[in-house]
């Protein structure tokens, strides 16, 4: 079964040049091998998160080892090697992925411009997201990293959107040099973080496994862990180095920002467990009331923000930042409960974002607008795209029986166990979650029909079909959340230093 | 035989050459063979301690060789670019040739 | 043979009615709705095992419900105890009795829905959603852990805001759907802490768990008031206590049935039922956390009775008689008696869904709600007209119809354990409340029609709206009978309501004469007051609210609370959003980023004068660095 891991990063990575061979008048026989690669990736990835074994200890399943660099001057036998591994933590992740970009291949059905280059860039962009998931190598998990953030920067100058807001604008040249800017920003601190940790370790080796065996001392841990936390925190839209994510959202084309929030901000959660909390416990210790008190003020202060938004995207961009801040918040909390609910957000949010953009996408590529007040009624119009829409909305501020509410009743609990302050202000940010979503829905989608939509057609099957996809998911993890804790459980055991 | 200081002093005296050349001429072909002289300047000291320290080895030598070379190479070069220059601004004078600016 | 065992089953089939509602409706006969109505039927019948199971259970030493279910989530933690969510079930005495009420009120509800809703476009859609709002009303009923409990909660208060907005065309709707749920989701905040709060020291969300935690002295007072505080802080929301009452008079504009089952009989009394079913909490916890909720209880009882008697839509006075009940049994419960409580709860779900229901066919058949615009319908509703004042007359507490047993015995108990002030304004809300019921029942059924438009065609709903309403009627008359010891002995459970529903000790039926009398009295001036005032022209009352304009003003602005919170809204929250969006946009991001962005631009800016494109100069510069270099390392001897 080793073999699915190395599939899945490579199945992306192969479709890259069939596409290059294409002759770009053939459109339409992109859009079916994209979906074809999307369908194989998300049938692996399910695979993948079905055949995860409850075997306990460190969770590592599927373990395969090639190696790649080793025995030369300063790497010793471990050297670099291509080690990719699932555990429980990554498991959910990697079937999020295979989820978005399968939903996210029918949501791009309709761009017509380079059709091709837009899909080359996006499966680059899911190799990486996959390379970085099932690495545990830091050298190859900095590289799929970075494979992962640099395609966005074409993807949105290319294929993105500029807006004008009446008191400034916003070009897509702008997000997306600001974004790919902030993002290698953050890895520089991740690379030096990765060589400090190297070198510190002696080992000689960038194994994850191997590094996290040793013991490093604890001055070098309180200073090394916020090059880590804050590299991959930019990524996770840690406050105050959140903006380049609503403007990422606002100017990126719609699959890009399905894949940007659902995804690619997972990454710097993900990163921030995986290598952070992980190899350095006593620094995480250290540092957590700090990453505590960002994560709620990331919460409440992007609940507070998107209060204020009248641009859909942005809305949605805001919450992001919020809802980021409920997993940082988990995390911060170092123990089991709320780590588990951090991983469990990171899935739920996945979903639902991914869901709530690709419903901006949809009315947007009719209406060209996305200024919710100029909207009225469309529910009596596109009943579909409401009741999508507003499942999304309702997952997010936390119904029960929707994703949302699994994951953040584990963080508030978990938070609660540790910084009540913070469990409390959390609640409050997803009290304000409910005022936002619900204005937008009672804006935008109820009310009196405004006759200026009369044009306005239901969402495309391809849409539908992604909408459902997503929304599958959310339904199954708000009723029967048991497959997702288990194996996530499973692993959150294994990392030192929580209680 | 000449003890190695003689040597020294001339390639000493041959680059400071160079360099008075380099900085204070305006000609661009001037400004050449003062970068030539330099870089003989430097075979020489090459020449001079490869003899004396390691006579049983070449390295010196082989370097000295690979600097003629080179510069041979370079003057074609810069010679060629000088030409250029002086086509398309009628002057071979740097002070009048600032086009890598901002 | 189902019993308590299987209580799962009770919520369990409308929520499967309602999976086929959503995903098949469309293509079922009739839009399915004989599927929504069988599913609450069977709920309905099932119920009648359970309870004869728990009767047969009841009389043994100790019996504290039944509880079955299954895990929902559990792993393991480092320290202490697993960590458990269930999907449980519980079936005690205080189920039971929510359970029949909401059970029988749903399917009640639903037939008449059949008549009520007919021809509406999203007729399906309809009882889908009024599946899934039964499903979650039993589950809550049912939960035997907080965080069902607070699931289902949150579910229902989901539903209400699917069902008011049900006509979401209309922008009143929408707004009155998302202040409901904004509104009672202010409160769940306090509930979502309180819980996690109980369940940070018991390290259980358990229920029976925590009460066995608390009476083991597991809590301090102070932690333990605090936490049952912010718990009663979900019930004000959920409730419709002052001061987050607002919200149920504006769910009127949801469908009539709608408003019959979740805002009168069965989701707004859930914070009643929370509060007695945590009540050996609050007892555990500091006085002050039983006084805060008479203390609510009492205010919610004044304002809204007096909102009522200015209130023109008839839907509104109901909504605001409502509002009153849930006060008084806030009341009830704040003097610890559950009995009390409960027994209002049982009686006020049939008379107030016979209240809205008639009132239903009321604007059904004239299409007018406004009291101004009825008038003589007792002519043309004969039915309809009577089921209505035999509601009135059981809200106005008199005898022997099932508010008066019920508003009898929260007197009684509020009598026993409360200060005579108390005592006092409760009695002068059974005056207001006979005041204002009548009130309605006099401007909407007698005198002379006022708009004779929308009386033409009134007449008698059909046999599907009618049919309920007299069953509802005939409840109404007996349902109060139960707490007689003789009435229990018949059912099976000797002893009545008393016996059968308590917190710490059963409560025997007792009925002091002074305060039968007394409220008697009350009601029946009320009454008389009221046909002063509002028979014929009216003219009395309109004299009155001359001469007393600013109360007038004040009552028919609701206390000004709406306006307190819009200006709140308006120049509090959204301006905080909005100054936090500036910041984030012009500090954070045009200042903090481009800014920095823009300090490197400049800083090129002023560097890039130092390349002249002068060959000399670039070689001075070289030339330069080797002598600094050599100078450099010659002193410095690296």
């Amino acid at each position: 079964m080793d073999w699915v891991l190395f599939a899945l990063i490579a199945i992306p990575a192969a479709t890259v040049p069939v596409f290059m061979l294409i002759p770009s008048r053939y459109p339409q026989l992109v859009r079916n091998v994209a979906a074809g690669s999307g369908f194989a990736m998300f049938v692996l990835s399910v695979l993948v998160f079905v055949r995860y074994e409850f075997t306990g200890g460190s969770g590592l399943r599927f373990d395969l080892q090639l190696d790649w660099l080793e025995n030369v001057a300063f790497l010793k036998e471990n050297g670099i090697t291509y080690h990719l591994a699932v555990d429980g933590i990554s498991a959910p992740l990697v079937l999020l992925t295979g989820i978005v970009i399968f939903a996210g291949v029918f949501i791009s059905w309709n761009i017509e411009h380079r059709n091709k280059d837009y899909f080359v860039l996006l499966f680059l962009l899911v190799s990486g997201v996959f390379g970085v998931f099932l690495s545990l190598d830091l050298f190859f998990l900095f590289f799929f990293y970075e494979l992962a953030v640099l395609p966005m920067y074409l993807l949105i100058a290319v294929w993105g959107a500029s807006s004008n807001f009446g008191t400034f604008t916003r070009t897509k040249e702008y997000g997306a040099m600001k974004l790919v800017l902030y993002l290698v920003g953050g890895s520089v601190l991740i690379f030096i973080g990765i060589f400090a940790t190297f070198v510190e370790a002696g080992q000689g080796t960038f194994d994850l496994p191997v590094l996290g065996s040793v013991t490093y001392d604890e001055t070098f841990q309180k200073t090394f862990f916020p090059f880590f936390a804050l590299g991959f925190g930019v990524l996770a839209g840690l406050w105050p180095f959140h903006t380049w994510s609503p403007d990422g959202h606002v100017a990126a084309p719609t699959a890009v920002s399905m894949l940007h929030a659902g995804v690619l901000m997972k990454l710097g959660a993900f990163g921030i467990l995986r290598v952070a909390i992980t190899l350095f416990p006593e620094g995480a210790e250290f540092w957590a009331p700090v990453l505590m008190t960002l994560g709620v003020t990331g919460a409440l202060y992007g609940a507070v923000s998107a209060l204020a938004q009248r641009d859909l995207k942005y809305m949605v961009g805001y919450s992001s930042v919020s809802h980021m801040g409920f997993v940082l918040m988990g995390l911060a909390t170092l123990t089991t409960i709320g780590v588990n609910g951090a991983v469990l957000q990171m899935f739920a949010h996945g979903v639902m974002t991914a869901l709530m953009f690709a419903m901006v996408g949809a009315i947007y590529d009719q209406a060209h607008v996305r200024d919710m007040t100029v909207f009225g009624g469309l529910a009596q119009k596109t009943p579909r795209l409401a009741g999508f829409f507003a499942i999304a909305g309702l997952s997010s501020l936390g119904l029960p029986g929707l994703a949302g509410f699994v994951a953040e009743f584990h963080i508030f609990v978990g938070t609660f166990n540790t910084y009540p302050w913070a469990g409390a202000l959390g609640i409050l940010a997803a009290a304000i979650t409910a005022t936002y979503i619900l204005r937008m829905l009672a804006m935008a989608f109820f009310g009196p029909f405004n006759e200026r939509w009369a044009q306005l057609k239901e969402m495309r099957l391809g849409e539908q079909f992604g909408g459902a996809l997503l929304i599958f998911f959310i339904a199954f993890m708000g009723i029967w959340p048991a497959p997702f804790i288990d194996r996530i459980a499973d692993s959150v055991r294994a990392i030192p230093g929580l209680s | 035989m000449i003890p190695i200081q003689h040597f020294l002093v001339l390639s000493s005296i041959l680059f400071s050459l160079g360099i008075y050349g380099v900085l204070a001429r305006r000609s661009a072909v001037l400004i050449l063979m003062s970068v030539e002289l330099m870089l003989q300047a430097v075979s020489v000291n090459f020449i001079a301690f490869a003899v004396y320290l390691s006579p049983e080895q070449f390295t010196g030598l082989i370097f000295a060789i690979f600097v003629i070379t080179i510069a041979a190479a370079e003057v074609g070069l810069a010679l060629a670019i000088i030409l250029r220059i002086y086509r398309n601004k009628a002057t071979a004078n740097v002070d009048e040739v600032d086009m890598l600016k901002w | 043979m189902v019993g308590m065992e299987e209580a799962w089953l009770i919520p369990a089939i409308p929520a499967a009615a309602f999976a086929v509602l959503l995903l098949v409706g469309k293509y079922l006969p009739r839009r399915g709705d004989w599927l929504a109505i069988g599913a609450v039927a069977a709920s309905f019948v099932l119920f009648f095992p359970v309870l004869i199971d728990l009767l047969d259970e009841v009389d043994q030493p100790g019996f504290a419900g039944v509880s079955s279910g299954i895990d929902w989530v559990k792993f393991s933690l480092p320290t202490g105890p697993d960590f458990q969510l269930r999907l449980g079930f519980h079936v005690d005495q205080l189920a039971i009795v929510m359970l029949v009420v909401v059970s029988f009120v749903a399917l009640m509800v639903q037939v008449y829905s059949t008549g009520y809703m007919k021809g509406d476009p999203r007729y399906g859609w309809y009882f889908a959603a009024m599946s899934l709002f039964v499903a979650s009303m039993l589950t809550l009923v049912l939960a035997d852990n907080f965080l069902l409990l607070y699931a289902a909660w949150e579910g229902v208060g989901f539903c209400s805001y699917l069902l008011i907005g049900f006509w979401h065309e209309r922008r009143s709707a929408a707004e009155a759907a998302k202040k409901a749920f904004v509104t009672t989701r202010i409160g769940d905040v306090g509930l979502l802490i309180g819980i996690i709060l109980l369940w940070r020291e018991a390290g259980t969300f358990d229920i029976s768990e925590i009460f066995e935690f608390a009476e083991n002295g597991g809590y301090s007072a102070e932690y333990l008031t605090t936490a049952v505080l912010f718990l009663f802080a979900g019930a004000v929301g959920k409730s419709a206590q002052f001061p987050l009452h607002v919200w149920l008079p504006d769910a009127m504009e949801g469908p009539t049935p709608v408003s019959a089952l979740i805002h009168a009989a069965t989701m707004v009394v859930a914070g009643v039922y929370l509060v007695a079913r945590m009540l050996p909490l609050f007892e555990l916890a500091d006085p002050v956390a039983l006084n805060v909720v008479t203390a609510l209880g009492l205010t919610t009882v004044m304002i809204s009775a007096t909102m009522g008697l200015v209130a023109t839509d008839i839907k509104q006075v109901i909504a605001y008689s409502t509002i009153n009940s849930l006060g008084l049994m806030m009341v009830a419960l704040g003097s610890g008696s559950v009995t009390a409580a409960m027994l209002y709860l049982f009686a006020h779900g049939f008379f107030k869904a016979l209240l809205f229901l008639s009132a239903g066919s009321v604007i059904h058949a004239t299409e007018r709600q406004e009291v101004s615009q009825l008038g003589g319908l007792a002519k043309r509703m004969p039915v309809t007209a009577a089921v209505f004042a035999l509601g009135a007359l059981s809200m106005a507490g008199i005898v022997p119809l099932s508010g008066f047993w019920a508003k009898d015995e929260i007197l009684n108990v509020a009598g026993d354990h409360q200060n005579f002030v108390v005592y006092g304004f409760m009695m002068l809300s059974v005056f207001i409340t006979a005041l204002y019921m009548v009130r309605v029942v006099i401007l909407t059924f007698l005198g002379e029609p006022r708009d004779r438009g929308a009386q033409e065609h009134a007449h008698d709903a059909e046999p599907a709206m009618t049919v309920p309403l007299l069953l509802l009627a005939a409840l109404t008359v007996v349902a109060g009978f139960v707490t007689f010891d003789g009435v229990g002995e018949a059912l099976g459970f000797p002893g009545g309501f008393g016996e059968f529903v308590f917190s710490e000790e059963p409560e025997a039926f007792h009925f002091p004469l002074d305060v039968a009398v007394l409220s008697t009295v009350a009601a029946l001036a009320g009454l008389a007051t009221a046909f002063y005032f509002w028979s014929g022209e009216a003219e009395p009352a309109r004299r009155a609210a001359e001469t007393f304009r600013p109360a007038y003003e004040t009552l028919k602005r609701k206390y000004f609370v709406d306006e307190v919170y819009q200006w709140a809204i308006d120049r509090v929250v959204l301006v905080t959003g909005g100054v936090v969006a500036w910041f984030d946009r012009n500090v954070v991001n045009d200042t903090g980023v481009d800014g920095t962005a823009g300090l490197g631009v400049f800083t090129g800016f002023g560097m890039k004068f130092l390349e002249t494109g002068k060959l000399p100069n670039y070689a001075l510069a070289i030339v330069t660095g080797v002598i600094v270099l050599a100078i450099v390392f010659m002193v410095v001897r690296v």
